[in-house]
C-alpha cells in the first residue's frame, strides 16, 4: 500500500513538472470524407475477420459502395458552405482547399466506377480475382481452385485504404505526411496487382516489379525530403518556399532535394523516363485494378505534383522549369512512339497513359490559375475515359480469359457493334477529337501553357497527340475494316456492375465534351491554401 | 568507450566537435561504410544481412555521439534488434542458399547500371559536400535541455505537429498485416475426405490402384526407408522403391540375390558363412537381406 502511495505521489510529482500539450485543432467537417473512407477500410478488415467466407463478397461490396456514396455526400454538404480560401487543419498538415476538394470529388467518383469493375462477377465467373492468393500457381491446388468461384474479398478494404492514401496525398501540406500517404496508397496497389485469377505468374511478376521499383522511387522521394529538410529546416511546403525566397545559403541542397523529390512523384504519375513499370504492371494486373490504378493514381500523383510545385517551388520555377520541359517532351515522345509498336491492347493503353502524363505535366508546370484548373479538368476527363476503356477491355474474352492481343480484336464491330462503337468513342476521346472530353482537356491545358509562354512545348505536344491519334485510329480501323477470325474472341454481355461503370465513363466523357463549363468552373474555383493561419 | 564519449558530448562545450567525437567518428564512419560495401558485395544473403547490421550499429552509436541518444537507441533496438533479426529469420526460413542468377537479361545492363550508379553517387556526394562545408550546425543542445529533454520533445511533436502522419501510419500497418495474410494464408475451408469416402473413390478408379502402395521393407530386414519390400517370390516390389531416394539397398539386394542363386561366376561362400564381427564380414544389412531372400525362395 505504501509502495503504491509512493508511486502515486512520485507519478503526481512527475506529472506536475510536465506541461500539458496542446492538441491540434481538427476541422472534422472538412476532413470527414477522408475519415469516412479510412474508417470504412478498417471496418472492411473486421468484416474479413468475422464474417463467414460466403457472406463476405456481398457485405464488402455493400460497405464499399455505401462508403463512397457517403463520403461523396459529406463532400457535397461541406462544399455548400466552405470558405473560399480553404481550411488548413491538423496542425497545418492537411489543407482542404478548392483544388483538394475537386481532387477528392474526382477520386471518389472514379473509385466508384473502379469498385464496380472490381466487384463484377458476371464477366469472369467468380470475379477477376483469385480465390486463394497463397496457393502457388501451377500446382494441383491451383488447378483445383480455378474451378472455385470465390474471390479474395480483401481487395475491397485494400481499395479503400489506397483511396484514403490518395485523398491524403493530394491534400497534404507537408512532405512527411505526403510520404506516408504515398506509402498508404502504394502498398495496397502492389498487393492488388498480384491477385489476378488468370495468368497468375504474369500478375505476380507485375506485382513484384511494381513493388521493387516503387520502393526504389519511395527511397528517392525520402532522400529528397531529407535534403530539403537540411535546406529549409522544415518539411512544410510554405517554409521551404520562404527559405528559397529569402536567403543567401547554398541552393545546392534545394535543387538536389527537388530533383530527388520530383523523381519519386513522376514515378507514381508514370511520366516520361520513369515509366518503365507502367506497361508490365498494366498488362499483368487484373483489369479492374489496372483501371483503378490508371485513373486514381494519376489523379493523386498529379494533385501532389501541382501542390508541391506551386507551394514550395514557385519562386524558383525559373531554375527547374527547363528540366521539366525536357521530361514532358520525353514522356510525350516515349508514349506516342512506343505506343505505335504495341500489339497488346493493355500495353497500348499503358503507353497512351505515359503520353497523357506528358500532356498533364505541360499543364502542371504552367503554375498559373489556368494551368491548375486545366490540369484538374484533364485529370477528371482522362480518368473517366480510362475506367470505361478498361471496362470494355474486360468484356472481350476467349476461353483463356481476356483477349488482349490486338489481332484478336479484328472485326469486332461485326460481332458486337455496340461494344465496338463505345470503344471507338473512348479511343477518340483519348486521341482528343472534338465532342469528347479529351478535346476540351487538351484544349484548356495547351491554351494555359501557351498563355504562360510555352509555345514550343505546345507544338511538341500537338505533334505527339497527332502521332498518338494514329495508334488509336489503328485499333478503330482494325475493329471495323477487318474480317473477324472464326476462332476469335466472344464479347461477354456485361452484368449490371460493369454495365454501370462503362456507361458512367462513356456518358461523362461525352457530357464533358459538349458541356464542360460546369466542371471547368468548379476546377477553377480557387487556388491552393498553404499558410497555417 | 561509448560512455566516455557520451559524457564528453554531454559536458563539453555546446555544439563544438570534441576530440572524443572526432575519434568516434573516424572509427565508426569507416566501419559503417565497410558494412554497407560488405552488404553489397557479400555472396551469401545471411552475410549481407549481418554486414548491414554492423552498419546500423555504427550509425546508432554515431547518433548517440551526436547528442541524440534516444534516436541512437531506437536505431539499435528497433532496426538492428528487431527488424534485422526478423529479416534473418525470414532468410533462414526461406533457405539461405538461394543464390542470385548471373545471367544478364539485357545486354550491357550491368555496365550501364554501374556507370549511372557511380555517376549518381558522385553527384550526390559532391552536392552534399559542397553545400555542407560552410554551414554552422544547428546542434541539438537547445532541444536536449529545454522542454523536458530530447524524448519529451519528440513525444510532444508526435502528438501535436505530426499527430496526423503518426495516426496515418496505422493504415500502413493494417495494410501490411492484411497483405501478409492474403499472400501467405491458404485457409482451412477445404473439406477433408473421410476414410470411407477415400476407399469409395479408390474403387471407383480415381486412383491408379485400389490398394495403397506397398510400404518399404523397413524392419523386415533393415531399418532404412530405402529398403525395398519383397514379394512372395523374393523379388523386389518395384512400387515400394521411392523415386527420390537412392535405392542402394535394392542394388545390394539384387547383387546378393544373384550371388545366392548362383548366377555370379565363382561365388564366395564366406560371404554367407563368415562369422559376424570379423573384419572381412559383409555388412549385416546385406547378409540378412540375402538370408531373407533365400528364405523367400525356399
Amino acid at each position: 500500500m505504501t509502495v503504491l502511495e509512493a508511486a502515486h505521489t512520485s507519478l503526481g510529482g512527475f506529472l506536475a513538472q510536465v506541461t500539458p500539450i496542446q492538441a491540434p485543432e481538427i476541422d472534422y467537417a472538412a476532413i470527414l470524407p477522408m475519415l469516412i473512407v479510412l474508417g470504412a477500410a478498417c471496418v472492411g478488415v473486421l468484416f474479413e475477420a468475422f464474417l463467414p467466407r460466403y457472406q463476405r463478397w456481398s457485405w464488402q461490396v455493400a460497405l464499399t459502395l455505401l462508403t463512397l456514396v457517403g463520403a461523396g455526400l459529406a463532400l457535397v454538404v461541406y462544399l455548400r458552405d466552405n470558405p473560399q480560401q480553404g481550411v488548413v487543419t491538423l496542425a497545418g498538415v492537411l489543407s482542404v482547399d478548392r483544388p483538394a476538394l475537386f481532387l477528392w470529388g474526382t477520386l471518389l467518383v472514379l473509385a466508384f466506377g473502379a469498385v464496380l469493375l472490381i466487384a463484377d462477377r458476371s464477366v469472369e465467373p467468380g470475379g477477376a480475382f483469385v480465390s486463394h492468393a497463397a496457393v502457388r500457381p501451377g500446382t494441383i491446388q491451383d488447378r483445383a481452385q480455378a474451378a472455385r468461384l470465390g474471390m479474395q474479398t480483401e481487395v475491397f478494404p485494400l481499395t479503400l485504404f489506397a483511396l484514403g492514401g490518395m485523398m491524403v496525398f493530394c491534400a497534404s501540406n507537408n512532405l512527411l505526411t505526403m510520404f506516408i500517404a504515398l506509402e498508404v496508397l502504394s502498398l495496397p496497389l502492389y498487393l492488388m496487382c498480384g491477385l489476378a485469377r488468370r495468368r497468375r505468374l504474369l500478375s505476380q511478376e507485375a506485382a513484384v516489379k511494381y513493388f521493387l521499383l516503387g520502393a526504389f522511387a519511395s527511397a528517392f522521394f525520402l532522400y529528397g525530403v531529407a535534403l530539403l529538410y537540411g535546406y529549409a529546416n522544415s518539411v512544410r511546403l510554405r517554409d521551404i518556399a520562404e527559405a528559397a525566397a529569402g536567403t543567401n545559403r547554398s541552393d545546392t541542397l534545394l535543387y538536389a532535394g527537388l530533383g530527388l523529390l520530383v523523381v519519386g512523384l513522376l514515378f507514381k504519375a508514370s511520366v516520361g523516363p520513369f515509366h518503365a513499370w507502367t506497361p508490365d504492371v498494366y498488362q499483368g494486373a487484373p483489369t479492374p485494378v489496372t483501371a483503378f490504378m490508371a485513373a486514381c493514381t494519376k489523379v493523386a500523383a498529379f494533385g501532389g505534383i501541382l501542390r508541391v510545385l506551386t507551394g514550395a517551388f514557385q519562386a524558383t520555377s525559373w531554375e527547374w522549369r527547363g528540366v521539366l520541359w525536357g521530361v514532358a517532351i520525353v514522356s510525350m515522345i516515349i508514349g506516342a512512339v512506343l505506343g505505335l509498336t504495341q500489339t497488346d491492347i493493355k500495353r497500348m493503353i499503358a503507353y497512351s497513359s505515359v503520353a497523357h502524363a506528358g500532356f498533364l505535366l505541360v499543364g502542371s508546370i504552367a503554375l498559373t490559375g489556368e494551368g491548375l484548373s486545366g490540369t484538374l479538368f484533364y485529370l477528371l476527363a482522362y480518368g473517366f475515359t480510362t475506367v470505361a476503356a478498361f471496362g470494355v477491355v474486360s468484356l472481350v474474352r476467349t476461353a483463356d480469359g481476356e483477349a488482349t492481343h490486338l489481332s484478336q480484336w479484328a472485326g469486332l464491330a461485326k460481332r458486337s457493334p455496340l461494344v465496338a462503337g463505345v470503344f471507338t468513342f473512348l479511343l477518340l476521346a483519348l486521341a482528343g477529337i472534338p465532342l469528347t472530353s479529351g478535346f476540351i482537356g487538351k484544349f484548356v491545358v495547351f491554351s494555359a501553357a501557351l498563355k504562360d509562354g510555352m509555345a514550343p512545348l505546345v507544338v511538341v505536344a500537338l505533334l505527339a497527340s497527332a502521332v498518338a491519334a494514329f495508334f488509336y485510329l489503328r485499333v478503330v480501323v482494325l475493329m471495323y475494316f477487318s474480317e473477324p477470325s472464326p476462332e476469335g474472341p466472344t464479347v461477354s454481355v456485361p452484368g449490371s456492375f460493369t454495365m454501370v461503370a462503362i456507361t458512367l465513363g462513356t456518358v461523362i466523357t461525352f457530357v464533358l465534351g459538349v458541356w464542360p463549363a460546369f466542371v471547368l468552373d468548379w476546377a477553377g474555383a480557387g487556388g491552393f491554401a498553404f499558410s497555417t493561419t | 568507450m561509448t560512455g566516455l564519449v557520451l559524457a564528453q558530448a554531454a559536458t563539453g562545450a555546446a555544439d563544438t566537435v570534441t576530440t572524443g567525437e572526432a575519434v568516434a567518428f573516424w572509427i565508426l564512419g569507416p566501419l559503417a561504410l565497410a558494412g554497407g560495401l560488405g552488404m553489397l558485395f557479400a555472396r551469401n544473403a545471411v552475410h549481407s544481412a549481418l554486414w548491414l547490421a554492423m552498419s546500423m550499429l555504427s550509425l546508432g552509436v554515431l547518433y548517440m555521439v551526436q547528442q541524440a541518444p534516444f534516436l541512437g537507441f531506437v536505431q539499435i533496438i528497433v532496426y538492428t534488434g528487431a527488424v534485422m533479426m526478423l529479416f534473418l529469420f525470414v532468410l533462414m526460413l526461406v533457405g539461405r542458399d538461394s543464390s542470385d542468377s548471373v545471367v544478364e537479361v539485357l545486354r550491357g545492363q550491368r555496365l550501364a547500371a554501374s556507370v549511372f550508379g557511380l555517376g549518381f553517387g558522385v553527384l550526390v556526394v559532391a552536392a552534399v559536400a559542397r553545400s555542407l562545408t560552410q554551414v554552422t550546425p544547428a546542434g541539438l543542445n537547445q532541444v536536449n535541455t529545454t522542454g523536458g529533454g530530447n524524448v519529451s520533445n519528440i513525444g510532444r511533436s508526435l502528438f501535436t505537429d505530426y499527430l496526423f502522419p503518426f495516426e496515418l501510419t496505422s493504415a500502413l500497418l493494417i495494410t501490411a498485416a492484411l497483405g501478409a495474410m492474403v499472400l501467405a494464408f491458404t485457409g482451412h475451408d477445404r473439406k477433408r475426405r473421410t476414410q470411407r469416402e477415400t476407399v469409395v473413390a479408390r474403387f471407383r478408379g480415381e486412383h491408379a490402384r485400389p490398394s495403397p502402395l506397398p510400404g518399404p521393407g523397413v524392419f523386415a530386414t533393415a531399418n532404412s526407408v530405402a529398403t525395398p519390400a519383397l514379394l512372395q517370390d523374393g523379388s523386389v516390389a518395384p512400387e515400394s522403391l521411392s523415386e527420390i531416394i537412392e535405392a542402394t539397398a535394392a542394388e545390394q539386394l539384387a547383387e546378393d540375390l544373384a550371388e545366392v542363386s548362383g548366377r555370379v561366376a565363382g561365388p564366395d561362400p564366406r560371404a554367407l558363412r563368415g562369422p559376424a564381427g570379423t573384419a572381412t564380414a559383409p555388412p549385416g544389412a546385406s547378409a540378412t537381406a540375402g538370408a531373407s531372400a533365400a528364405e523367400g525362395e525356399s
